[in-house]
């Protein structure tokens, strides 16, 4: 009976658009910057996480999370959005190993998630996310890396940026990327990506980075962090 | 029926009582309904000076025909602890797999090791919605950041919190064992020899006990060593004869082959498609 | 009398070197009465995957459509073939969703690994409880005979004719002690490169 009463607020506008979804991408762009590169050996996503005040506390709360012991996830957009589809993507993850005994693959994860967020497109009494995804995993012998949109649209990537300055970060992606990268070559283009728009300094608790290869996915340590910006700088 | 099953579904979970009526006019028409594959089982667990032991046999019964020779019944619930099942053996398992992917949510949540407390706490309670007619009996052992813990989980959902317990069908058994030799602040060695001897007085005077002794030890730094088996309490003898029959005993009517053409393509094949 | 024993039938598999077998008898029936001799048992689940399934006649195809249904889900969803070990959670699973109601089967299945090749046998209980053992699994009527022929017959690292012996005359001398199985059988071994099926002459009454 609820059904009857709520609408979808995402409605056609006579051109054939659907413009909540644009302004949820409009969203995205103004949000800040996450990167993700493919390597031979893994992948890495990287994002800004500055703090509007120094009062913040960097370490507490954070943006590159894992989902899986192999898959892991990072957003450009609005938090509070992501972490209800960071939750909603571990019970996938988790219903998907109870039913199989095997973990899910990364496409398929990603493609269950991309089915919640078309569903947010679709519904009555509810808004599209505002938020756009880098999902990275290292499943059959191979590292994937995957963003997901408001729409529920997803793609496969090489390398890829998402949020404010994104297309400066492709194109500097474009230029900085070969097929034959190694991992750790790909998380420094992954920092050299983010500093092209990065405001300020760049240190251990203004960035968050994943890496997912052969052993699993984790969240560098901001020591670990601080040894790249080192051998960078 | 509503078994309309999508792909973008998340499986609906939970238990499905459709056949109950049939099942029931089945029972009424004077057919009885068959028995379940139970653990009859030994099931223990101690504390000692370093962390916690559990400890089980092997052996799996259907009514009286043991099913399973060497099943495990010391299953995973965290990184840090562990769970030995007694009773329907698969409530048992299916029990302790989603408690051990609850916790591993839990985990992810509040980015810390579980607490024994709280896998305890989410299996009796699991257990007391279901009244007791999700027939699982547990042993439940770990360390966490207050040191070592066991509790023994009753099925209607009730539970004790011990320092050395027992369970299943050779639990008296083993429980004499525990009464007779347990002292506080065991070392390893001892703690362990105590742990099989408890086991193995279940194995040799209860009929639903049997097979190996395995081990389970979950020490103070959170390090775990599985040992399975770790005592083999009854070897099967070795065959002196050999009772092969000659190919083409076997009397064929007709025989046909299925070629299987992928074989070694596979690998290649499937790693286009997976990208897409 | 059983459920479980309405119908009757048995089916077994075997772990050999790099390949399994898989058999079951061919008799359906209404308690002491046969009405069919061409009843299988075993089903082709996938490629170089089976599934067999004993128990009450009507819950054995009820439960293959519903197996057949989800695998074929899998298939397409993700592209490749599913694993015998992944299968059997399915099985597991399906079975053990009705916990409180249950089908009146109990499955095995044997299946190569679609990756490594690897031989794979397992059984439930008719609840889903998952059993893997190294050597043999037996369902059915005369489930207590096919243990007893099984202990005696089976030997590690089997090639597939000497399976095939194996598993035949094992299933063949259970069911001829047991009223409610029988009137045929039919073997399958499965390899990487072939599965061969026969049916085997046995006694009809």
């Amino acid at each position: 009976m609820t059904e009857r009463y709520s609408f979808s607020l995402t409605t056609f506008s006579p051109t054939g658009k659907l413009v909540q979804i644009e302004y949820a991408l409009n969203a995205v762009t103004t949000g800040s910057p996450s990167v993700g590169i493919k390597a031979q050996n893994g992948v890495v996503m990287a994002t800004e996480k500055k703090q509007k005040s120094i009062l913040y506390d960097e370490q507490s709360i954070h943006k590159v999370e894992p989902i899986t012991d192999k898959i892991g996830i990072v957003y450009s957009g609005m938090g509070p959005d992501y972490r209800v589809l960071l939750t909603r993507a571990r019970k996938i993850a988790q219903s998907y190993f109870l039913q199989y005994q095997e973990s899910i693959p990364t496409a398929q994860l990603v493609h269950r998630i991309a089915s919640v967020m078309q569903e947010y497109t679709q519904s009555g009494g509810v808004r599209p996310f505002g938020v756009s995804l880098l999902i990275c995993g290292w499943d059959n012998d191979r590292p994937y890396l995957f963003q997901c949109d408001p729409s529920g649209a997803y793609f496969a990537w090489k390398a890829t940026a998402l949020g404010k300055n994104h297309l400066n970060g492709k194109s500097f992606l474009e230029k900085r990327y070969n097929e034959d990268l190694e991992l750790e070559d790909a998380v420094h283009t992954a920092i050299l990506t983010l500093k092209e728009s990065f405001e300020g300094v760049m240190t251990e608790d203004n960035i968050e980075i994943g890496i997912a290869n052969e052993e699993g996915f984790h969240r560098l340590s901001p020591s670990e962090v601080k040894d790249y910006l080192a051998s960078i700088a | 029926m509503a078994t309309t099953v999508s792909c973008l579904e998340l499986p609906k979970g939970g238990f499905s009582f459709d056949n109950c009526a049939r099942n029931a006019r089945l029972e009424e028409r004077g057919l009885t309904r068959p028995k379940f594959r139970k653990t009859g089982t030994t099931i223990v667990g101690l504390v000692f000076e370093d962390g916690v032991i559990l400890g089980a046999d092997t052996r799996a019964t259907e009514d009286t025909i043991v099913a399973d020779k060497n099943c495990s019944k010391i299953h995973y619930i965290a990184p840090n602890i562990y769970c030995c099942g007694a009773g329907t053996a698969a409530d048992t398992e299916k029990t302790t797999e989603m408690i051990s992917s609850n916790l591993q949510l839990h985990r992810y949540r509040t980015g810390r090791p579980n607490r024994v407390a709280t896998a305890n706490r989410m299996l009796k309670q699991y257990l007391y919605r279901y009244q007791g007619y999700v027939s699982a009996a547990l042993v439940l052992g770990g360390v966490d950041c207050n040191g070592p813990h066991l509790y023994s989980i009753h099925p209607h959902g009730s539970t004790d919190k011990l320092p050395y317990v027992t369970m299943g069908s050779g639990s008296l058994a083993a429980m004499a064992t525990f009464e007779a030799g347990y002292k506080a602040n065991m070392k390893k060695a001892d703690a362990m020899q105590l742990v099989r001897d408890a086991v193995a007085a279940g194995i040799f005077n209860d009929l639903g006990s049997g097979s190996n002794v395995d081990l389970c030890i979950i020490g103070k730094d959170m390090k775990v060593e599985y040992l399975r088996p770790f005592d083999v309490a009854n070897k099967k003898g070795v065959r002196q004869g050999n009772y092969s029959y000659k190919p083409g005993t076997t009397a064929v009517l007709s025989k046909s082959i299925k070629q299987i053409k992928y074989d070694i393509v596979s690998e290649s094949v499937q790693e286009d498609m997976d990208t897409s | 009398m059983s459920i479980m024993s309405y119908n009757g039938g048995a089916a077994i598999a075997m772990k050999g070197k790099n390949c399994v077998a898989i058999a079951s008898d061919l008799r359906f029936g209404i308690q002491a009465q046969t009405v069919g001799m061409d009843f299988e048992k075993v089903f082709p689940m996938s490629d170089r995957l089976y599934l067999g399934l004993t128990g009450l006649a009507t819950d054995v195809q009820t439960v293959v459509q519903k197996l057949a249904f989800q695998l074929k889900l899998y298939e397409l969803r993700e592209n490749r073939p599913i694993s015998p070990k992944t299968f059997l959670s399915v099985v597991s699973n399906v079975l053990y969703e009705k916990r409180f109601g249950p089908y009146f089967i109990e499955p095995v299945i044997a299946g190569l690994d679609p990756k490594t090749s690897e031989p794979f046998i397992a059984s439930c209980d008719l609840i889903g409880c998952p059993m893997e053992p190294e050597d043999f699994v037996v369902t059915g009527t005369c489930a207590v005979q096919m243990y007893g022929m099984c202990e005696a017959l089976w030997q590690p690292d089997m090639e597939p004719d000497q399976l095939f012996e194996c598993v035949s005359q094992a299933l063949l001398n259970s069911v001829d002690r047991d009223a409610g199985s029988g009137w045929g059988a039919v073997v399958h071994i499965v390899e990487a490169d072939k599965v061969t099926t026969r049916r085997l002459k046995a006694r009809m009454d």
